[in-house]
């Protein structure tokens, strides 16, 4: 069939946001579909984001394809007889942000505005013929702002037959952008407890310089520069993939993320079990403590027992990693799937 | 410097626009300290009130992380950006030379309502624009005349001059390019029927508008007789066998009426280094096919037949007429880095 994908952009950022729509796109096609993309703009300025939105609704896509597939809003509020979307997130600072620090004043404009967004949300998003969401907690937030149902569509990885495994060795992988939220500090702060010889690999390029620098500081402080490696660089997919292939284990700790994040997708493929936090968020939709990888508190004295425990009973991180593998395909994370849903 | 190029779009369609577009990004993407990409905007012109709404939708759009805008169509051109530089490939001509003819909006009524509003929002964003180049120099008048606005012609250069190379004179001639009653292929055809002692080829390859004209085309050919003096090659062909064609033939023909523009025929063959044979009135070609380039005749089979039997008698001169197209088209320097160099000098 003809699918028009349609998100929206800014300009010269890429990011998760835009892979989901491309593979999406490029797998559509595989199946034989003729795949038309729209980028539209859309910046999240108070004075004149509904007048951005009113644009979006104005637009006439009606007679574009057989089916309109929407991600990131305000896309959602396109006009399509065979609207879906595969919704991602709100506009944060006026639902589940809203009250926070960097949110929007609550002043009485603000809250007009919000009241506004909701509103005119909850019709465009009720047209749709079905909405999937990328994780529950994003379903539950729209059940729980707009009362809206929707069903999770987990994004899966792209090409994830690079990724293998060739045993398991002495390290904990983690490979992700090296930033406060992702909180590679604490588990190099839980390095210093380890009663064992396990190892820790940090992979990924930090979010500045500055930032760099305390890590590694951190690092040399704390006397752990034989057991931590920290690579503050860009990674490519197949280093990526032959680094993390011997590991014994990955760990992903970012705090609170709406989804289970693509590096605990690419352990699940290279068949590591996933060291993670309770406060961790969507990772939680992934990881079952003890199943398919360990759920602890986020603290360094917790998390430096798990990994000792991995360390001490490689069979059984083996085993985890082995589960994490098949809790793939129990919770249907693959193109097929995806393409099947949002074409049926 | 972060440059966005804005196009107009209807969903699943292709053609000439799109396919510069995307080379303009390239190409901006290989100068150095630029960085481009490409927003194409949905656009949905009937019935003719839509136009108000996308008038009225694009002038609310908001562009944000963007230095500079090279916007090439209505109405994506009208997303606001404070240096928005103009490179426009066509009006929106339903609002302007079309209406005069019958095919466009009228002047009475709801028609001449909207006419007017398309008008006002082009005129008010054509002020505030850095800078306005053409593709031809038919654009150029229309926007003078309608509109009163000033622009400079810059023609579209070629996206992939390096495969026209030039190479032998073999005895052919090459028509290439869509092939249609505009294109006048039939004149080729009926002025070879006027040359018994023919020695040369024609090669005619490309994409027929229709199967009818396709098919008028093979019965001409059979009745006069040329099956071994004409080659008809319908369909999308690689650009490499077109270039192949170009790059051995003795000379090009290329007869459109009243072309807007220099056409990608011509320039491909000035590039290889191959005189062109037109009419007196194929439009914007004439700019460069000229008695010492190539050979202008009357748009009639004769004349057409006495061009043909001229350029196939003299191969000497077939290729020094060649040759000077050669340094005609260098001297020009119709090439993308002089295309870019302008639009952002702007």
């Amino acid at each position: 069939m003809k699918v028009v994908l349609a998100s929206s952009f800014v300009p010269f950022i890429n990011g998760g946001a835009r892979f989901i729509v491309e593979w999406l796109e490029e797998k559509l096609a595989e199946h034989g579909h003729q795949v038309e993309r729209f980028y539209l703009p859309f910046i999240e300025s108070p004075h004149d984001m509904l007048d951005q939105i009113a644009a979006y609704r104005l637009m006439d896509l009606q007679d574009a394809g057989d089916l309109l597939i929407a991600f990131r809003p305000p896309a959602y509020v396109l006009r399509h007889p065979n609207k879906v979307l595969w919704f991602i997130h709100h506009i944060r600072a006026y639902y589940d942000l809203w009250g926070q620090p960097y949110a929007p004043e609550p002043n009485p404009q603000n809250q007009a505005l919000r009241k506004a967004l909701i509103t005119a949300d909850t019709q465009a998003i009720g047209e749709a013929k079905k909405v999937f969401t990328n994780s529950k907690v994003v379903g539950d937030r729209l059940a729980k702002f707009n009362g809206l149902s929707s069903e999770v569509l987990y994004p899966p990885l792209y090409k994830p037959e690079r990724f293998r495994c060739d045993g398991y060795g002495k390290e904990i992988f983690v490979v992700c952008r090296v930033e406060p939220h992702k909180r590679q500090a604490l588990l190099i702060e839980a390095m210093a407890h380890v009663k064992t010889d396990v190892r820790l690999r940090l992979c990924g390029k930090a979010s500045s310089e500055a930032y760099a620098k305390s890590i590694e500081a951190m690092i040399n402080d704390l006397g752990l520069s034989n057991r931590v490696i920290f690579e503050d660089r860009w990674i490519s997919e197949e280093e990526k993939a032959d680094l993390m292939a011997g590991a014994l284990a990955c760990a992903y700790l970012p705090h609170d993320e709406d989804s289970y994040g693509y590096p605990s997708l690419e352990a699940a493929h290279a068949q590591k079990a996933i060291l993670t936090t309770s406060d961790s968020g969507g990772v939680l939709e992934l990881v079952e403590d003890e199943r398919n990888g360990l759920v602890v508190e986020a603290n360094p004295r917790a998390l430096a027992e798990a990994m000792d425990r991995l360390y001490r009973d490689a069979g059984w991180a083996e085993q985890m990693g082995r589960a994490n593998f098949r809790r793939l395909s129990d919770l249907r994370i693959d193109w097929d799937h995806v393409v099947t849903a949002l074409t049926a | 410097m972060k440059v966005l190029v804005v196009n107009n779009a209807a969903p699943f369609v292709r053609g000439g626009a799109e396919e510069l577009a995307d080379n303009l990004v390239q190409q901006l993407n290989l100068t150095p300290g630029v960085q481009s990409e490409l927003l194409r905007m949905p656009f949905q012109w009937s019935p003719s009130e839509r136009l108000m709404d996308e008038v009225l939708l694009h002038r609310t759009l908001r562009l944000y992380n963007v230095d500079r805008v090279i916007a090439l169509k209505f109405p994506a051109y009208l997303v606001p950006h404070a240096h928005k530089t103009l490179w426009l490939l066509h009006q929106f001509r339903q609002a302007y030379d079309l209406g005069e003819v019958g095919q466009g909006l009228g002047d009475e009524g709801r028609d001449g309502v909207i006419k007017q509003a398309i008008r006002t929002a082009d005129n008010q964003c054509f002020e505030q624009c850095q800078a306005i180049f053409v593709n031809s120099p038919t654009t150029q008048d229309r926007l003078s005349r309608f509109n009163g606005v000033a622009s400079s012609v810059l023609y579209p250069p070629l996206n992939d001059e390096a495969l026209f190379t030039g190479g032998a004179y073999d005895p052919y001639i090459f028509a290439g390019g869509r092939i249609g009653p505009g294109k006048r292929q039939h004149l080729l055809i009926q002025a070879l029927a006027l040359l018994p002692n023919f020695k040369s080829r024609l090669v005619i390859a490309g994409p027929p508008d229709s199967a009818a004209y396709a098919d008028a085309l093979t019965a001409m050919v059979s009745a006069a007789g040329l099956e071994g003096q004409v080659e008809l090659r319908f369909g999308f062909h690689p650009r490499s066998l077109i270039a192949q064609w170009v790059n051995a033939a003795s000379a090009c023909a290329y007869l459109p009426y009243d072309e807007d523009s220099l056409g990608y025929v011509t320039m491909e063959a000035f590039a290889a280094g191959k005189a062109v044979l037109t009419t007196t009135d194929s439009g914007g070609l004439l700019e460069m096919v000229t008695p010492e380039t190539g050979w202008v005749v009357e748009s009639n089979p004769q004349a057409i037949a006495d061009g043909l039997d001229q350029l196939t008698s003299s191969p000497a001169l077939a290729r020094q007429k060649g040759q000077a197209a050669k340094a005609a088209w260098t001297a020009r320097g119709l090439t993308w880095e002089n295309t870019i160099h302008r639009l952002l000098a702007a």
